[in-house]
């Protein structure tokens, strides 16, 4: 009788997880049979649009951030290192929405009209940047480029965002981008938050250990023998989407559900926006301060008040510095606008109210230049 | 050794094999080498220390054991325990120290500039410390008998399940159960296979998911924090060190489970604890257990427990018997070593003056409250007891000192809950957490009261719940299994 009932518990304790583990393998290989593959990066733009980089000569005009920086930066000194013209901002100025073939963005455009005056263009956009970051980037470029124009999109969204991205870290190490955000209280802020680069990599846990080693050699050596576990980083990627897109369906959240101000990160930004513009003034760099397009045909996805409030705090912080203030909000046409993928389980195309198509870039190019032209910040061999 | 590795997972599939094929002295032999090889995985050259204390209360112990005289057993056990105390100053608190000897100094004109000190913390060397005193101590009250056997005692010591990050256990718990050479028990081995998923879902599925919504809040400027922020930054803390460090003790016991080695719980749903005392009694029982036996109670003057359960939940009943000296300056002063115990910070001591002070405030509210009705109680005092706990993680993640009496602060602010510094996100994923923690443990009691009605007749029913329960953990443990972060005690 004792031994039946040890058997019984016996089998209460292994029997599920033993069918744990079939249940497990059939299902994650079925998954892995049936499994198309996932672009994170179109994951997060949509399947609709696509990314574009600005080039001349086959050289980067138009980076994301230091780890290729340094390409646009050499493409700069081939090309005899003049003023130049920096352009900042976020997946807006390097998404095309439907694009074809033969399209090019904004960035490319205007690169192409200012060459023919011997005038030079950077861009470095990276998306949902925030100002905290166009802070630090712009200190970090500014102290390796003669920068004559500073382009700057205000974009309602991106203020919605907060510290800085790994790759932006090492330029915090760099003495003259010391000196300079210590100037300013969101500057020293910055500084404090982010001392380190924080190592994020699937063996931050074991660094300095021998440990190290021997982890690495048997998940090398299950990467090459498994291809499951070779897929494990895809599932990671693919369960956090889906809980994104439960969350959006559970709550019915859409790309026009309204996004509203994060009081503390909305000061912040603003903060560093009127930095830059205070280290732009002291340093005689000409700035015009552009509130992004936006689709006008529906509704916006932000709070009116809220909108209109960050447009004014923008516009007075401008004149405070003697910035080019440009509220382009209605220049890009309904028609020239785009869908995203769903964001919800199920849900239908939605529209995409920051990345525009190829003639969207074309108007926003056009502005710009005039922009610069009517300012006179162009040099003078024009 | 990171538990929460495929290396580990590995060590233990050839360790545990091994282990159920010797004999018993070889079986020791393999349990100590085996444990100073988890060791070295960390640091080779910290493994000398270790073996060093080990190797100081072996020797301490037996002298104790063999002397006649009182004052000579006294003496022996205060070099023991000044030695081992030594080392953990040395390696611990020796920067914190001088840092604040020389700041203290400066406030006389004396200025000194502060030294560079290289000093590395030896993983583990609060929790082998801790068991290595209540070791020698436990012998000098005439508890246990010294272990003759070097390899046997050391392998109390070093026993790899419970090395890094405890549960501390006494030499009376344990060592019998290396002695008596467990045969083996599929039971056993089972329900010890169950601990490891569980403490490993909770580390790598929970924990290290919550790690970067922490990180990201407590990096942030208290300025740029409402109080609603510093709220949801407590509560999400308290939840990521309880999965982390619940975690670890759910795959220590796990492991020794599977090898027939019993520990007895480290925590027990510590967060519906309707009492500042009963959370103590939830919380790190092994820790609080000693801290009882071999501080609190010998400064108060009274008899001390055996054994590393109950808490100082237990101590404060207890003492109040027949205390020799005052309570209160006891408790406090137990409970600023017991803060500092976790790391050389003032704010860990500030933590730790936190909690003595609501276990205080408690002890005097409590008999007003004695004749309600008992849910009622019991529902009120979780309310108040929960977020009375969760308050006090800010000063233990928090910088600072300064940031976390700003972050507290704003809690008594009411302007500071009419904003939001933080995405929406980091407000749903806590209450999803606390909501599933409630729920959780309320439809765990129901199925197993459901299961022990039904017995027999439900087997079906129970075998295939708990197969798809663990084809779900053992899923995301397989996905999300990777040492990207050490556990939070770690560092303690």
């Amino acid at each position: 009788m004792t031994e039946i009932k040890h058997i019984k518990t016996s089998l209460l304790i292994g029997l599920p997880i033993v069918i744990g583990v079939i249940i497990f393998i059939v299902v994650s290989m079925f998954l892995n049979l049936t499994r198309e593959e996932t672009r994170f990066e179109e994951l997060a733009l949509g399947k609709e649009t696509k990314i574009y980089r600005a080039m001349y000569q086959d050289v980067l005009v138009h980076c994301s951030e230091l780890t290729d920086g340094a390409m646009c930066l050499d493409g700069w000194k081939q090309r005899g290192g003049h003023p130049v013209t920096l352009w900042l901002g976020n997946s807006q100025l390097h998404a095309i929405n439907q694009m074809k073939s033969g399209d090019v963005n904004s960035v490319q455009l205007l690169y192409d009209k200012l060459t023919k005056s011997d005038n030079d263009l950077l861009a470095f956009s990276e998306p949902n940047a925030s100002l905290q970051e166009h802070y630090v980037l712009f200190e970090y470029l500014k102290s390796r480029l003669p920068i004559r124009t500073l382009l700057l999109p205000a974009v309602f969204d991106d203020t919605r965002e907060n510290g800085l991205r790994d790759g932006l870290i090492p330029a915090l190490h760099e003495l003259p981008v010391m000196d300079e955000l210590s100037k300013t209280k969101i500057g020293r802020e910055i500084l404090t938050e982010n001392k380190s680069v924080k190592d994020t990599g699937d063996m931050a846990g074991l660094n300095d250990t021998p440990q190290k080693v021997v982890e690495s050699a048997i998940t090398d050596w299950l990467t090459e023998h498994w291809s499951l576990w070779d897929t494990r980083s895809a599932m990671r990627g693919q369960l956090y989407n889906s809980l994104y897109l439960w969350r959006n369906s559970v709550f019915g959240i859409n790309a026009q559900s309204k996004r509203k101000i994060i009081p503390g990160r909305y000061v912040k930004n603003l903060a560093a926006l009127k930095s830059i513009l205070q280290s732009c003034a002291e340093q005689k760099i000409n700035v015009i301060l552009y509130i992004v397009p936006l689709r006008n045909d529906v509704e916006p996805p932000y709070v009116t008040k809220e909108y209109v409030s960050f447009k004014k705090d923008v516009e007075l912080l401008s004149s405070e510095y003697g910035a080019v203030f440009a509220d382009i909000e209605g220049l890009v046409p309904g028609e020239l606008w785009g869908r995203k993928d769903a964001t919800s389980i199920n849900g239908e195309a939605e529209l995409d109210f920051m990345h525009f198509q190829a003639g969207g870039h074309r108007l926003l190019a056009e502005t710009m230049f005039e922009l610069l032209q009517a300012n006179h910040f162009l040099s003078d061999s024009q | 050794m990171i538990f929460n590795s495929v290396s580990f997972l590995i060590f233990l599939a050839l360790v545990v094999p091994l282990y159920w094929s010797l004999p018993r002295t070889p079986r020791l032999w393999l349990i100590f080498l085996s444990s100073i090889m988890f060791y070295g995985f960390w640091r080779v050259e910290f493994i000398p220390l270790m073996l060093f204390s080990t190797l100081v209360d072996y020797t301490a112990a037996r002298a104790i054991d063999t002397s006649t005289q009182l004052s000579r057993k006294r003496l022996i056990l205060t070099i023991s325990i000044s030695i081992n105390l030594g080392l953990l100053f040395y390696f611990k608190y020796l920067y914190f120290f001088v840092d604040n000897a020389i700041d203290a100094l400066s406030i006389f004109g004396l200025q000194i500039d502060k030294p560079v000190l290289d000093i590395i913390l030896p993983l583990g060397i609060s929790f082998y410390t801790f068991q290595t005193i209540s070791y020698t101590v436990d012998v000098y009250r005439g508890f246990i008998r010294p272990e003759k056997n070097f390899v046997l005692y050391a392998s109390y010591v070093t026993f790899f399940p419970q090395l890094i990050a405890g549960p501390i256990l006494r030499a009376k718990e344990v060592i019998h159960q290396f002695l008596h050479r467990p045969s083996f028990n599929i039971v056993d081995f089972g329900n010890g296979v169950r601990w490891v998923l569980y403490g490993l879902f909770l580390k790598v599925v929970l924990a290290d998911n919550l790690a970067p919504l922490v990180d990201d809040g407590f990096a942030q400027s208290v300025l740029s924090l409402s109080a609603i922020d510093v709220w949801t930054l407590a509560f999400l803390f308290g939840f990521q060190i309880y999965f982390d460090f619940s975690a670890y003790s759910h795959i220590a016991i796990g492991s020794a489970r599977m090898m027939g080695i019993h520990f007895p719980e480290n925590f027990h749903y510590p967060y519906l604890a309707h009492s500042p005392r009963e959370f103590w009694r939830r919380w790190h029982i092994s820790l609080s257990s000693w801290i009882r036996d071999y501080l609190y109670l010998p400064l108060a003057g009274v008899s001390v427990q055996d054994r590393s359960t109950g808490g100082l939940a237990v101590a404060a009943q207890d003492s109040r018997d027949n205390p020799k000296r005052n309570l209160l300056l006891v408790l406090f002063l137990t409970w600023a070593i017991m803060g500092l115990w976790h790391g050389a910070n003032w704010t860990f001591v500030l933590w730790g003056i936190y909690h003595a002070t609501f276990i205080t405030l408690y002890r005097f509210a409590a008999p007003l409250a004695k004749s309600w009705i008992e849910w009622r109680t019991k529902l009120i005092g979780w309310a108040i007891t929960l977020p009375i706990v969760m308050l006090s993680w800010v000063p233990f993640r928090a910088e600072n000192i300064g940031d976390a009496l700003a972050m507290w602060k704003k809690v008594f602010m009411w302007q500071e809950y009419s904003w939001l510094g933080m995405r929406e996100n980091t407000y749903l994923v806590m209450a999803i957490i606390l909501l599933s923690v409630i729920v959780g443990y309320f439809v765990r009691k129901w199925y197993v009261r459901t299961a022990e009605n039904y017995g027999v007749t439900n087997i079906i029913f129970r075998v295939a719940l708990e197969s798809i329960i663990f084809a779900v953990i053992i899923g995301l443990v397989f996905v999300f299994l990777r040492p990207i972060q050490q556990f939070i005690y770690f560092q303690f």
